[in-house]
């Protein structure tokens, strides 16, 4: 039986291989006060290497939304702080918040991804234009070739199927080439061979352009895509598992109990 | 069900004060409208009619055949005639102690019976012997003073009284009481001042008989070319006689209440049908738990019913303040008279009913929606696909049926010139525009929204998709501005039009402002340049007059006047005849007594000298025109018998203190002459014009109020269903400014094409309004308010921008992570 690599949770994380893309000292989030309070995140300390693809995974409930929601400045945290190469997050007002996220970061969710109104196009230019910048038109070529969207650039998302829908996503979080793609459940919403599709996309931009990307998923056989699993539970880290396959990986969630 | 329906108010009236406001002011703008028309029809009445009105019967008859004393005693001694009231009338000089000159008096006689004297003092009583005079404000005579009174008999001698001034009467509200002086006397003493017998008889109902009964014995007993009416007929009559046409009034008055109820009925629809498909989910939900559709249908339309019913009573009660407030404002003291108000029941009963039941009708077509509606549709995300709008083929049938035979009536009515051909015809079309709308609006918007797009960056992009993906929600809060905006400009470019129209009838009907004119003694030749000076005085015109011998060998009175002189001065020349050289301007009666065809040369003499003009035979009631000098040759020191001035309009206010300063000034120089000014009639009726115009645009304002709080309800509807696509965008990266330009260049997009449409539409109805209602009058001048028509189109798109405010900040609120937690 392969034991699992495991840090033990409060301890340093572990050093990182290359530079660090994202990284989280003390994160704690907070939902309500008092007796109700959920403390949703409970003292993470993570770092995610740039130029590598992390998968965060645990049981329902435990928090890698939430984890997710504040390394990409989406939401703030109650406390501790999160650093996006030199950037700190938590020092920054919402305006400064918004134009870092459309320039240096990249995001694929698991519905709901696009905007209907616009066509397949119009959505992957979206963040770039709204910060008023020009996509370089080679590279805006070779991510759709690499993504295969070039016959449907003119469709609206409703003419699209859902795999063909979170391809269109993917292309609009590589566009601005930023520092970190970030995942929610990308597949969730997919059948399997939709989805192994989607997971082969976002591995090879990893591999071939030195992309840094982290998704949360809670399927095993997605997290073996990565070069690295972050186990969550109750909020706090609880495992971290290196080149990871299905099998590892499923090990490691039931050693959470989940 | 009651409990759901119970349920719901409570917890969604803060939801429903939108709904609710929609219907309390459309409401009160209904019963506003009714109330003010019931108060103006009743003060004019007052006013202008205010003699006849207590009269249970009137009686005419033309000045060939006067009653005599015998009629009068006749009709007193009938059973149900309680008192008889001969009016007698005559004109006097009178000249008031401490004031230069004297001034024309035009005298009628006070009745006898205190039932029959309609006269309101304001100081003083009513004359109740000879010797005693009661004058009304323009007199500028003072209780006590002694006016010396000057009659001219038919042999032209001049006879001279005395008559003490016992009080002063209150002719407020009476459009000609600026025109001159009158007094009040008693039969005996108007008689003795030169009245003849008189053509008029109020008739009082003796006790216990109804004005009906005293109607028909009068009629009875007097021949069959005397006119009997009832008091109130011969009021209106009056009133008629003086703003014009009646039917033209009545015409306009219909033509506002008929706009009123529509309005009112589309935009309560509009703003209902808004509100509910805010809650297809919620309705959806019930079914989900069990409730049938009739009950969900029975649920609606119960809230419906609520709803309808209270803000139609607050709306009712807001209704008759407005009209009370504005009452107040305008006051009996101006031209469009308006004291108290009178309100008559059906203006209540039209407020609750049009309300209640248009809130109803409105809630049917989304209750039978809403009970369409899967019960899983509850439950279902809300579709992100753009909703396909349904080919609406019915509606597009329906719009033609109403709007191509609506257009021809209102072709017809425009060539007929005939209102009550065009009014149908326009309710006909505008109720097809309306379903035409709905069609039209989207892609208007959608083509507005490529333009807004090219300029307005990602956010005007979005908002121009943003805005047609609902085609049918949108189209029903554009309607609903396009309806207000349409009647507002309507109304705005129909009263320019009924202005120019009434301004240049006006002008052509009283061409000098003011008119200064002597019938014995000649004016003095300096009068002229000393007008001049007068403050307000711009231009003058002398004419001068003396007797010559006509062809006939007979006298005649001739008056000369230079034309170009004069048609600087006067406001039209569309009913004076100005003569040009060699030519003299003959009347009908001359023409015809000479037996001098047009164009036939005509010989006028005096002592032998003798000139030869060529007739020009003109149908206008003016008297014998040619050139200065040809009556100077006949006439060298022809005098000056009239000055016509033309008054400055850099201040129409100060006009009539304009004509008080030529009153002094010509009673000064010429204290025989009279002056008229006219300017002050003129003045009264651009009021009357003014103040309508305020007053309706005002309530149409309200109907665009209305609107914007149904845009206002679309996009606050928006945002709640577009909350995960608004935290995707935020997510993405758009700032929180973005997002709220994103929502004002959206209702930007709806408000300003429905402006647009709304200005062509309701511009073109205005016109053929003003054509329709006007070509029965006379010539129309059609006129279009550029400037005020450019500030509907501003205003109502800015108003929609603010419409957005709400929705943006609770948009701008939504947190990126919304979109991911679905
Ligand atoms: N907006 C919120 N308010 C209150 N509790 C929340 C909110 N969002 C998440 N939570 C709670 O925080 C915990 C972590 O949630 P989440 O990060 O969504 O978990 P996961 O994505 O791992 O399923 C859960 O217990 C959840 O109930
Ligand atoms: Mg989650």
């Amino acid at each position: 039986m392969s034991v699992p690599v495991m840090t033990v949770p409060g301890e340093p994380p572990a050093p990182a291989r290359t530079t660090a893309a994202v990284r989280a000292t003390g994160l704690r989030k907070t939902y309500g006060s008092g007796e109700t309070a959920v403390h949703a995140l409970a003292g993470v300390d993570v770092t995610f290497a740039a130029g590598e693809f992390t998968a965060i995974m645990g049981p329902s409930g435990s928090g890698k939304s939430t984890l997710m929601h504040c390394l990409a400045g989406l939401d703030t945290a109650t406390a501790g702080e999160v650093w996006l190469g030199d950037t700190a997050l938590t020092s920054l007002r919402d305006d400064q918040l918004t134009t870092l996220r459309r320039q240096r970061i990249g995001f694929v969710f698991q519905s709901f991804n696009l905007l209907p109104v616009l066509d397949a196009r119009e959505n992957i230019v979206l963040p770039m234009q709204l910060g008023g910048l020009r996509p370089d038109p080679a590279w805006f070529d070779a991510v759709v070739a690499r993504l295969g969207l070039r016959e449907r650039l003119r469709h609206r998302p409703h003419e699209l199927s859902g795999g063909q829908q979170q391809r269109v996503a993917i292309a609009r979080a590589l566009l601005p080439r930023p520092d970190v793609v970030f995942a929610d459940e990308p597949t969730g919403n997919l059948d399997s061979r939709s989805g192994a599709e989607v997971l082969g996309l976002l591995r090879s931009s990893v591999k071939e352009t030195g992309q840094t990307v982290v998704m949360v998923t809670h399927d095993p056989s997605a997290a073996a895509y990565a070069d690295r699993v972050v186990l969550l539970a109750d909020g706090r880290l609880a495992g971290d598992l290196a080149d990871p396959t299905a099998e590892s990986v499923l090990d490691a969630l039931r050693g959470l109990g989940g | 069900m009651r409990t759901v329906v119970l349920a719901q108010l409570r917890t969604h009236a803060a939801r429903l004060i939108a709904s609710t406001l929609a219907v309390v002011i459309a409401v009160g703008f209904v019963v506003a409208t009714l109330v003010l028309n019931e108060t103006s029809r009743s003060t004019v009445l007052d006013t202008v009619g205010a003699r006849y009105v207590d009269a249970a019967a009137v009686a005419s008859t033309t000045l060939d055949h006067p009653f005599t004393d015998d009629d009068v005693a006749a009709l007193a001694d009938l059973g149900s005639v309680g008192a008889v009231a001969p009016s007698y009338e005559t004109g006097v000089q009178a000249s008031v102690p401490g004031r230069p000159g004297s001034q024309y008096l035009l005298v009628e006689s006070v009745a006898d019976a205190p039932q029959l004297r309609w006269q309101e003092l304001s100081a003083g009583r009513l004359p109740k012997a000879t010797g005693e005079v009661a004058v009304s404000d323009r007199a500028r005579a003072e209780v006590g003073d002694v006016l010396s009174v000057s009659v001219y008999d038919a042999e032209g001698e001049e006879t001279t009284a005395e008559a003490t001034v016992t009080g002063i009467v209150d002719l407020q509200g009476d459009p000609e009481a600026g025109l001159y002086g009158r007094g009040f006397v008693t039969e005996e003493q108007a008689q003795a001042w030169g009245a003849v017998d008189p053509v008029q008889l109020r008739i009082a109902a003796g006790p216990g008989f109804s004005a009906d009964q005293v109607r028909t014995d009068v009629a009875a007993a007097v021949p069959g070319d005397v006119v009997v009416r009832s008091g109130e007929e011969q009021a209106e009559k009056a009133a008629a006689d003086l703003m014009g046409n009646s039917t033209a009034l009545a015409a306009v008055l219909l033509v506002f209440g008929t706009v009123a109820v529509v309005v009112a009925g589309l935009v309560i629809a509009n703003t209902f049908a808004v509100l509910l498909a805010q809650r297809t989910r919620e309705l959806a939900l019930l079914r989900c738990v069990g409730a049938t559709a009739r009950q969900v249908r029975r649920s609606v339309l119960g809230e419906a019913l609520a709803t309808g019913l209270v803000s139609s009573a607050v709306g009712v009660a807001l209704g008759i303040g407005l009209a009370a407030g504005v009452s107040t404002l305008v006051g009996s003291n101006s031209a469009i008279p308006l004291s108290g108000v009178t309100v008559p029941l059906y203006a209540v009963l039209a407020g609750l009913g049009v309300g209640t039941v248009v809130t109803v009708l409105a809630a049917l077509a989304p209750a039978r929606a809403a009970t369409k509606v899967a019960p899983l549709a509850a439950l279902r995300p809300v579709d992100s696909a753009p909703l396909r709008s349904r080919p609406g083929l019915l509606r597009l049938v329906l719009g033609l049926l109403l709007v191509v035979p609506g257009v021809l009536l209102l072709a017809a009515g425009v060539v007929t010139a005939s209102v009550l051909v065009a009014l149908p015809g326009g309710v006909l079309s505008f109720l097809g525009v309306v379903l035409l709308a709905q069609r039209a609006v989207p892609p208007v918007v959608a083509a507005a929204g490529r333009l807004a797009g090219r300029f307005g960056g990602v956010p005007a992009r979005l908002a121009a998709g943003n805005a047609t993906r609902n085609p049918r929600r949108t189209a029903a809060t554009a309607t609903a501005l396009l309806i207000g905006v349409t009647l507002t400009s309507a109304f705005v470019v129909g009263a320019a039009s009924t202005k120019a129209t009434a301004q240049a009838g006006l002008d052509a009907e009283f061409p000098t402002d003011v008119l200064v004119r002597s019938y014995d003694a000649d004016l003095p030749d300096s009068l002229s340049r000393t007008l001049l000076d007068v403050d307000g005085v711009q231009r003058a015109a002398g004419v001068i007059g003396g007797d010559v011998t006509g062809p006939d060998g007979e006298p005649v009175f001739v008056q000369a006047v230079d034309p170009t002189e004069a048609a600087t001065v006067l406001r039209s020349t569309d009913k004076v005849d100005l003569p040009s050289t060699g030519v003299a301007v003959l009347p009908e009666w001359a023409a015809e007594s000479w037996s001098v065809q047009d164009g036939a040369p005509v010989t006028f003499a005096v002592d032998g000298r003798t000139v030869t003009l060529q007739a020009q035979v003109t149908g206008l009631e003016q008297g014998l025109l040619m050139e200065p000098d040809a009556l100077r040759s006949l006439l060298p020191d022809a005098g000056t018998s009239e000055l016509w001035l033309l008054l400055d309009d850099a201040d129409p206010d100060g006009q009539v203190g304009t004509v008080d300063d030529v009153t002094d000034v010509v009673a000064e120089a010429a204290p025989e002459a009279q002056v008229t000014g006219v300017v002050t009639m003129r003045d009264q009726l651009n009021k009357v014009l003014d103040i309508l115009l305020l007053v309706v645009t005002g309530l149409l304002g309200v109907a665009v109020v209305i609107a914007l709080i149904g845009v206002g309800n679309t996009l606050a509807l928006s945002v709640v269903e577009r909350r995960q696509e608004n935290g995707l965008l935020r997510a993405l990266g758009l700032t929180r400014g973005q997002l709220r330009g994103l929502l004002a260049w959206e209702a930007a997009l709806v408000a300003g094409v429905a402006a647009v449409l709304g200005v062509l539409i309701g511009g073109a109805y205005g016109l053929i309004g003003a054509a329709s209602v006007l070509g029965e009058l006379g010539p129309i001048v059609l006129d279009v308010p550029w400037l005020q028509v450019a500030a509907i189109v501003v205003v109502a798109t800015l108003a929609g921008l603010l419409a957005s405010v709400l929705p943006a900040r609770r948009a701008a609120r939504t947190s990126p992570v919304a979109a991911i937690a679905a």
